[in-house]
C-alpha cells in the first residue's frame, strides 16, 4: 500500500543525478571541499548594513509611541523638569489609556 | 611549564547541524548547504552527485541557517545567526567566486534570560522581516525595507516564555507566526500573532489552538494554497489553520526533523530518534485540506536535518550517526523499505569518551572513540598517517637500493625486484608458487652494487654500476650492450628511464646515454666544476619515455642545476644556501603541475614550482621531513602518481586541492622504497627498513584514516587494557518494543584487533556504567577492570547509590572479583599510589586493595575529600589530585600519606562548569567548560600568604566553540624524540561536533612567534559574514568576556599555507620574516596532528 503517494518525486533539473555512480555504502564519501580563507575586502558589508538593535528597551519606546501619539499637544513641559517627573507623566497616562494585555 | 598553548584540529567537526536546498551559487544552480555548527559546507548538485565544492569556517557556532530570496534577487542569499548572537548574510559573487557578507550585525540585548531550548530564527516567507527568539519573553525583529536590505533590529516582548518553536505562516496579508509554547501547567498550545512593523508590536493572531499533544515539539509551516501549519507530537500529529484541523494518531516517536518535497507543501519527511524515515501527506480536494496520512519509508540514520534534494534524493544529516544521501525508491525492497542509503558521510560526533592506544605496537598512537548515540552508536579508530599492510617480509641487511623490472616493455605486472647491497647485486623475482625468490638476469652484474636499475624500451633491462652501463634484453636476460665508464672515472650516481640515461663520474663529469634496440649511444659530456650528488631524469613532459629535463644535485656549492636535454646546456641553478648537500632529486608533476623537489642530507625537502616553458623554479619551499638524508621515488596509488620521501620519518608527499601534502607513512625507518607491482602483490611497494625487506600494500593516501565499529547501541566510556589486549566499554542500548521503551546498561569486553564482543556483563535495572579504568594494585600484579556506577532512579535528582565493580579478564571473560557500594554516582575512577580514587557525587574517596583471610580481595575505604558540588572529573599526578567540579571549576587536591588524608590545596574560584580537566604539568591545569571555553589554571606554590596559595591562577583563556567531552595525554602521530617538534607535549580532545583537537604546549620563544603570525593572519585572512576571529576567540561566559590568552588558534595559523604568494609575502613583510621560514614554521606544527 502506499505506493500512490511515494513517487512522482519533484524535480528542478532532471539530470541531476542521473550519472551518480553509489559508492560501497560501508566505504564512505572521501571528497573533501577546498577550505574557504577570504582576503578579499568583501567579507564587510556596505556601511548601512550593519545592523544593530534599537538601544530603547520596550518599555521606554512605549512610552515614547504612547507619547508621540497622545501627549504631543501637552509636551511644552520646561525641558528642566526632573527625570522623575518626565517618566511619570507617560506611565500614568499608559495606565489609563490602554488595556492591560491579555 | 605549560602555559604557552596551541589549539589545533586534527580532525574537523562532522556534526551536521543544519541543512538547506536553495539556488546560492548560480540562478540555474541547486546546492545543498550544510552546517557543521562551525562550519558550513557548500555543495552543488550535479549529475555525478552532491560536489563539494567549499568548506567555509564560521567564526561562531551556527544557530540558524536559512536560504531566502528578497524581491528582485535571481539567487538565494544565506542568512546564519551565531549562537553568540551574530548576525551575516552572505551572498555568492560567481564572479570572483568568494562569499561576499551582504549585512551582518550583532543581535545581542544587554538583559535577558538566553532560551533553554534553543535560539530560533525564521525568516518570513514574503521576506518583510526575519524573526528572532533568543532571550525569554521577548521576539526580536529584523525589518527589510522594500529593496531588500535590513534595518535595525526592534524586540517584542512575546508573553509565553516556554516557547518551544515559532514559525512564520504563509499566505498571510501581514507577516504572521505561530507560536508552539507550554504553560506553567506543562500543557502545549499554539498561539498566532501579527507582527505588526508599524507599531512594533504584535497584535492577536487569527487562530489559537489549545491542549496539544504533550509531546508537540516542532512545527512545519504549509505553503499556499493549504496554508496553516502541521503540529507534530509524539503520538498525534495535527494540522491546524484558521478554518480546518485535522488530526491523526502516529506510532509514539519523537520528531526532530523534516523535510519538505513538494513545493506546494502537500509532502513532508519526517525523522524520528530512532532513525524511522516517514513520509507524511497532506490529503486535500483542490485547496481543501480533508485529511492527514503517514507512510512508514523506511530506515536512516537519526537525522538532525533532512533536505530534499532532487529526483527523489534526499540528504538526511546526522548528529549521532553518519550523514547519508539516500535514494527514495518507487518499489519497496524485500525488507519493505523505499529509502537506500547511496552514500555515507563520516560523523564522529557525539565523542562521548576515547582512549590512545598503540595497537600495531610501531610508537603511534591511534584514538579509539565512542562515537555516536543510540542506535547509530560506534567505536571509531582514528589513525594519523599512512599505513602499509604487509604482505609478506623477508630479513635482508644492508640494503643500499632497489628497483623492479618488467620481463617484457608491454607487461602489465613487475617480475623482477633487484636488490643492491654494497658489494653485490641480488635479483629476486615471483615464482610460479607466488613466492619471492632469488634468481639471475645473466646480462646483470652481480659483484657490484648497482647504482641504478630501469625497464628500457624493446624489451630490455639498464643495469648502471660503478663500472659501466649494461643493457640487457628482458627476454633472453642477454648482455646486448655495455658502455663503459673510462679508467679511474668510477660511476658515483645515475638514473635512467625508458630511452635515456645521464650518470656522473668522480670528478663532475657528467655523461648522457640514450638507448636504441640493442644499443647505448653517448650523446653527449659535459664537465661540471664540482662533484656531483643526485641527478634525476624523470619524464614530466609530454613523452612519458624521454625527458628534455636533468635535474643534477651539486657537492661543494650546494646547488641544484637542470639541463637541457640531450645537449647538456645549463638553463637553471639554485643555490639551496646552508651547507647541506643535497641527496636525492626528482622531477614530478602532481595534479598536472610540474615541481622540482630537492630532499638535504638532513632531512629537509625544498620543492619548487617548474615552469616548463622558461624553466624558472619559484615558490621555494622548505619542510622538515625527519633528520637523516631522504631518498625520494615515485609510486602511484589508484592512478594517481605521489613520492615517497624514505628516510628516518618516511613520508609520502601529494597534492591536493593543487597543494602540496605531507602525511606520516607508519613505520619508524625507510631506507629505500620501490613499487613493486607484481601479479601476486598487485600495486605494492617493497620497502627496505631496519634489516628487513617487505612487501605490501598502501593505504588510500590521506592523512587521516577512521575505521567504524558500529556498535548499535551507545558506548559511553571506554578504556583499553594492555596485558589483556582487550577493550572495555560501558554501554546502554535501547530497546523499543511497541509498548515500552526500556534502555538496558552493560559492560562490555571487546578484542583489541577484531573488535568483537568476547564477554558482557550485564548492570541492573537503573544502574548505568560512569567510569571505567584499568589498573593494578599494590602488592597485586593482575590487570583489573575499574567500573564505578549509578543507580539513576526516575524519583532521584541525583543517584544515591552506586557501585564501584572490580574485573578481572579471564579467559577472555569478564569475571567480578570484588564490587563495594557506594553512597551515590561514581563519576570517575583513577588508578593512584597502588589504590583507587574514585569521585562519588560530592566526594573524592580513597580505596585501598585489601587481601582478606580467605584469599579473596576487597576495596576498603581509607579516606575521603567532601567538598564539592559534583567531582565529575579527576586526574592524578604523583600525591596530587585535580578535581573538575560540576560548578565549581578546578581543584587541586593533596593526598597526606602520613595522615591518611586528602586535603584541599588550592582551587579557582570561578563558577565554571566543567567538561573535562587534565593536568598539563605538575603546576598547570588545563579545563574544558560547557560554554565551549577552555582554561588553564596555575599553582601558584610561590604565594606569599595562605590565601594566595590557595587560589589557582587564570593563566589562559580561549574560546574553542566546541563541547569538549574529554582530554587525553597522546599523540595522534608518531614522535621522534630527535624531530622539532618530538619535544612538544601535546593533549589530544573529542568533541560533541566530532571534532579531534590536539593541544600542543610551546616553548614560549615558538608562542611569541606564532602569536605575531597569528596577529598578522587576522588581517589578511578575512572572517566570513564579516566575523571577527579576535572575538571569536574570547572567553565567553553569561557572566564574562575576556580576550583570548595563553592559547594560539592553530587552525588559523596553518591556513597561512592554504594562501597565495602574494597574501603570503603580505604576512611575511609585516612579520619582517621570509615566506620561507614561515612556511617551514607553520609547516613543523602541522606534524603534531
Amino acid at each position: 500500500m502506499g505506493s500512490w503517494i511515494v513517487g512522482n518525486w519533484p524535480s528542478f533539473d532532471p539530470h541531476n543525478f542521473s550519472q551518480l555512480r553509489p559508492n560501497d555504502p560501508s566505504a564512505p564519501s572521501k571528497k573533501t571541499p577546498i577550505t574557504y580563507h577570504p582576503t578579499h575586502e568583501r567579507t564587510l558589508p556596505p556601511p548601512d548594513q550593519v545592523i544593530s538593535s534599537e538601544a530603547k528597551n520596550i518599555l521606554l519606546r512605549q512610552f515614547y509611541q504612547r507619547g508621540d501619539e497622545k501627549l504631543r499637544p501637552k509636551r511644552a513641559a520646561p525641558e528642566n523638569l526632573a527625570p522623575e517627573q518626565e517618566c511619570k507623566h507617560p506611565r500614568a497616562s499608559v495606565a489609563s489609556s490602554s488595556e492591560p494585555p491579555k | 611549564m605549560s602555559t604557552y598553548n596551541y589549539v589545533v584540529t586534527a580532525h574537523k567537526p562532522t556534526n551536521v547541524t543544519h541543512s538547506c536546498v536553495g539556488n546560492f551559487t548560480g540562478p540555474q544552480q541547486l546546492n545543498l548547504i550544510i552546517a557543521k555548527c562551525t562550519r558550513i559546507e557548500i555543495h552543488l548538485l550535479t549529475p555525478e552527485g552532491l560536489q563539494p565544492m567549499l568548506d567555509v569556517p564560521v567564526y561562531g557556532r551556527i544557530a540558524t541557517l536559512e536560504l531566502f530570496r528578497p524581491h528582485g534577487e535571481t539567487q538565494d542569499l544565506l542568512f546564519i545567526a551565531t549562537e553568540r548572537y551574530k548576525i551575516c548574510v552572505l551572498q555568492w559573487d560567481a564572479d570572483a567566486h568568494e562569499v561576499i557578507t551582504r549585512c551582518m550585525g550583532d543581535v545581542s540585548d544587554r538583559i535577558g534570560r538566553p532560551t533553554d531550548n534553543g535560539q530560533i530564527g525564521i525568516i518570513d516567507p514574503d521576506c518583510r522581516l526575519i524573526g528572532l527568539h533568543l532571550y525569554d519573553g521577548l521576539f526580536k525583529v529584523i525589518p527589510f525595507d522594500n529593496k531588500g536590505q535590513l534595518k535595525e533590529a526592534f524586540n517584542i516582548r512575546l508573553e509565553e516564555l516556554q516557547v518551544l518553536d515559532i514559525k512564520f505562516l504563509y499566505g498571510c496579508p501581514k507577516p504572521t507566526i505561530v507560536v508552539l509554547y507550554q504553560d506553567n501547567k506543562d500543557a502545549r498550545h499554539v498561539k498566532t500573532y501579527e507582527v505588526s512593523l508599524k507599531d512594533k508590536d504584535f497584535v492577536e493572531g487569527p487562530w489559537s489552538q489549545n491542549n496539544l499533544d504533550n509531546g508537540a515539539d516542532l512545527l512545519i509551516p504549509v505553503p499556499p494554497p493549504f496554508c496553516g501549519v502541521l503540529i507534530i507530537g509524539e503520538e498525534t500529529i495535527v494540522y491546524c489553520s484558521a478554518s480546518a484541523f485535522k488530526a491523526i494518531p502516529i506510532r509514539p516517536s519523537i520528531t526532530r526533523s523534516y523535510g519538505r518535497v513538494d513545493a506546494d507543501g502537500s509532502r513532508y519527511l519526517l525523522g524520528d530518534l530512532s532513525g524511522l524515515l516517514h513520509l507524511l501527506v497532506i490529503a486535500h480536494e483542490k485547496e481543501k485540506v480533508t485529511g492527514l496520512k503517514i507512510e512508514l519509508l523506511g530506515e536512516t540514520s537519526v537525522p538532525s536535518t533532512i533536505s530534499y534534494l532532487d529526483n527523489a534524493f534526499v540528504y538526511v544529516g546526522s548528529s549521532y550517526g553518519d550523514s547519508q544521501l539516500v535514494k527514495l525508491n518507487l518499489h519497496p525492497d524485500a525488507k519493505g523499505s523505499y529509502v537506500e542509503v547511496l552514500e555515507k558521510y563520516v560523523n564522529l560526533g557525539p565523542i562521548v569518551d576515547f582512549c590512545v592506544v598503540d595497537l600495531e605496537r610501531q610508537g603511534q598512537g591511534q584514538v579509539v572513540t565512542c562515537s555516536g548515540a543510540y542506535k547509530d552508536g560506534s567505536l571509531r579508530i582514528v589513525r594519523n598517517g599512512i599505513g602499509i599492510n604487509e604482505q609478506a617480509s623477508v630479513e635482508l641487511q644492508g640494503i643500499k637500493g632497489m628497483w623492479s623490472l618488467r620481463s617484457a616493455t608491454d607487461d602489465v605486472y613487475d617480475t623482477f625486484l633487484v636488490v643492491s647491497f654494497i658489494s653485490e647485486t641480488r635479483i629476486l623475482a615471483m615464482n610460479l608458487e607466488d613466492e619471492l625468490e632469488e634468481t639471475e638476469i645473466e646480462g646483470f652484474c652481480s659483484e657490484l652494487q648497482t647504482l641504478f636499475c630501469h625497464d628500457a624500451v624493446h624489451n630490455q633491462l639498464v643495469q648502471v654500476t660503478s663500472s659501466s652501463v649494461r643493457l640487457v634484453s628482458s627476454i633472453s636476460r642477454e648482455l646486448k650492450n655495455e658502455w663503459r665508464a673510462p679508467a679511474d672515472y668510477s660511476i658515483n650516481v645515475a638514473t635512467a628511464n625508458a630511452t635515456q640515461v645521464l650518470l656522473a663520474t668522480r670528478g663532475g663529469h657528467l655523461v648522457y646515454l640514450e638507448i636504441g634496440d640493442g644499443i647505448l649511444v653517448e650523446k653527449k659530456h659535459a664537465q661540471l666544476k664540482y662533484d656531483i650528488s643526485c641527478l634525476d631524469i624523470n619524464p614530466i613532459g609530454e613523452n612519458p619515455n624521454y625527458s628534455n629535463l636533468a635535474a643534477v644535485g651539486m657537492w661543494t656549492d650546494i646547488s641544484v642545476k637542470i639541463f637541457s636535454l640531450p645537449d647538456l646546456n645549463l638553463i637553471t641553478e639554485e643555490h639551496l644556501g646552508g651547507e647541506i648537500i643535497p641527496r636525492s632529486v626528482l622531477l614530478c608533476a602532481f595534479e598536472g603541475i610540474p615541481y622540482l623537489l630537492c630532499a638535504l642530507g638532513d632531512g629537509h625537502l625544498l620543492n619548487f614550482l617548474l615552469n616548463l616553458s622558461t624553466h624558472e623554479l619559484t615558490d621555494r619551499k622548505k619542510v622538515s621531513l625527519g633528520t637523516q638524508p631522504i631518498t625520494l621515488r615515485t609510486f602511484s596509488s589508484k592512478n594517481t602518481t605521489h613520492v615517497f620521501a624514505a628516510s628516518d620519518r618516511p613520508t609520502v608527499i601529494y597534492s591536493s586541492n593543487k597543494k602540496l601534502l605531507y602525511s606520516n607513512v607508519n613505520l619508524k625507518e625507510v631506507s629505500h622504497m620501490c613499487p613493486f607491482n607484481s601479479a601476486a602483490f598487485p600495486d605494492s611497494l617493497a620497502i627496505a627498513k631496519e634489516g628487513e625487506l617487505t612487501i605490501g600494500t598502501i593505504d588510500d593516501i590521506q592523512k587521516l584514516h577512521i575505521r567504524s565499529i558500529p556498535l548499535g547501541e551507545h558506548a559511553r566510556r571506554i578504556c583499553h587494557q594492555e596485558q589483556s589486549r582487550t577493550f572495555a566499554i560501558c554501554s546502554l542500548k535501547y530497546n523499543q518494543s511497541s509498548t515500552e521503551e526500556s534502555e538496558m546498561h552493560f559492560i562490555r569486553l571487546l578484542d583489541d584487533q577484531t573488535f568483537d564482543f568476547i564477554s558482557t556483563y550485564a548492570l541492573d535495572q537503573f544502574e548505568y556504567g560512569c567510569s571505567i579504568l584499568s589498573c593494578s594494585f599494590s602488592d597485586d600484579n593482575n590487570a583489573y577492570y575499574c567500573v564505578g556506577t549509578a543507580y539513576v532512579m526516575p524519583e532521584e535528582n541525583e543517584p544515591t547509590k552506586g557501585r564501584i565493580l572490580v574485573f578481572i579478564v579471564e579467559d577472555g571473560k569478564l569475571q567480578l572479583v570484588a564490587e563495594k557500594e557506594t553512597k551515590g554516582a561514581v563519576y570517575s575512577v583513577n588508578a593512584f599510589n597502588g589504590k583507587l580514587l574514585a569521585a562519588i557525587n560530592q566526594k573524592i574517596q580513597l580505596y585501598k586493595w585489601m587481601l582478606r583471610e580467605d584469599g579473596t580481595r576487597e576495596l576498603q575505604s581509607e579516606c575521603g575529600h567532601h567538598g564539592h558540588i559534583l567531582a565529575l572529573y579527576v586526574q592524578t599526578r604523583g600525591d596530587f589530585i585535580v578535581v573538575g567540579d560540576l560548578m565549581k571549576s578546578i581543584s587541586l587536591l593533596i593526598y597526606k600519606h602520613e595522615e591518611g588524608a586528602i586535603e584541599e590545596r588550592a582551587r579557582d574560584y570561578n563558577a565554571n562548569w566543567m567538561s573535562a580537566v587534565e593536568i598539563l604539568d605538575d603546576d598547570v591545569y588545563l579545563g574544558a567548560e560547557n560554554n565551549f571555553n577552555l582554561f588553564t589554571v596555575r599553582k601558584n606554590s610561590e604565594g606569599a600568604t595562605d590565601e594566595e596559595r590557595g587560589r589557582l591562577e587564570v593563566v589562559g583563556e580561549y574560546h574553542l566553540g566546541e563541547f569538549v567531552n574529554r582530554f587525553q595525554h597522546g599523540s595522534l602521530v608518531m614522535r621522534l624524540p630527535d624531530s622539532d617538534v618530538g619535544h612538544i607535549p601535546t593533549v589530544i580532545f573529542g568533541t560533541v561536533n566530532g571534532v579531534i583537537g590536539v593541544i600542543a604546549s610551546l616553548p614560549q620563544d615558538q608562542y611569541v612567534f606564532m602569536e605575531k603570525l597569528q596577529t598578522s593572519l587576522r588581517k589578511v585572512i578575512k572572517g566570513v559574514g564579516g566575523l571577527s576571529h579576535e572575538q571569536w576567540r574570547s572567553f565567553y561566559n553569561e557572566k564574562k568576556t575576556a580576550d583570548s590568552k595563553s592559547f594560539l588558534d592553530g587552525d588559523l595559523i596553518e591556513s597561512f599555507l592554504d594562501l597565495g604568494r602574494n597574501r603570503m609575502e603580505e604576512v611575511s613583510k609585516s612579520m619582517n620574516v621570509s615566506v620561507e621560514e614561515l612556511m617551514k614554521r607553520v609547516e613543523e606544527l602541522t606534524r603534531l596532528h
